[in-house]
């Protein structure tokens, strides 16, 4: 029995990142929804991000998945967070591109999700040559 | 990929949580390594080969290879 290194390096930044993004999206609804609906739908968006935000730290503070998610640590849950992370984005791009053949087939444009179709497939190929500059 | 995580951890009298600890991974991720129902990264692998002051060969086996024997 020896001490040794960990085998992924914490990242302590990456602990806060998922609580940090819902608080500044909450204030973010907070004023979007102020100026555009109305105070009442302004609070009560950006209530939601905050509950959010406060369930996922109560939940890693009892969860060891919920803590790996959040601070990255653990491979085997980075990996099930990459892979749930590529079958959401699979299961979005199907209904973009169900949702733009219906809009075709009713006589529209496809827009917005030609657009966001489009946008999708980008990231994926600036990803894949990102990835295969860096070896 | 089978491994010999659970008898080295045994042996030393810990918890899987002990262990986990001293390699910086979840509980969950040491009970899954010694199920065989997750196979460990090189790094990982070698964290824990070296925690047992041991080699990856002797913790980690293709199926069916004996310990320190070839196939």
């Amino acid at each position: 029995m020896s001490t040794v290194r960990h085998a992924v390096p914490a990242r302590r930044w990456y602990r806060w990142a998922t609580t940090g993004f819902s608080v500044v999206m909450a204030l973010v609804f907070l004023v979007a929804g102020w100026v555009g609906i109305g105070p009442a739908a302004g609070i009560g968006m950006a209530a939601v991000m905050l509950v959010f935000a406060g369930g996922v730290e109560l939940a890693a503070r009892r969860s060891e998945t919920v803590k790996g998610l959040l601070d990255r640590s653990d491979e085997r849950i980075t990996a099930m967070d990459l892979t749930a992370t590529t079958f959401a984005g699979l299961v979005l791009i199907t209904v973009i591109l169900v949702a733009f053949v219906v809009e075709i087939v009713r006589g529209q444009d496809g827009m917005p999700y030609a657009w966001l179709g489009a946008v999708a497939g980008i990231a994926y190929l600036v990803a894949i040559l990102v990835q295969r500059l860096r070896g | 990929m089978r491994n010999e995580v659970r008898a080295l951890r045994t042996a030393l009298g810990l918890s899987q949580g002990d262990l986990a600890h001293a390699v910086g991974v979840s509980r969950q991720t040491i009970n899954s390594i010694e199920t065989d129902r997750y196979t460990p990264s090189l790094p990982l692998a070698f964290a824990l080969a070296g925690y047992f002051e041991t080699t990856i060969e002797e913790v980690f086996h293709v199926d069916g290879e004996a310990r320190g024997a070839r196939a």
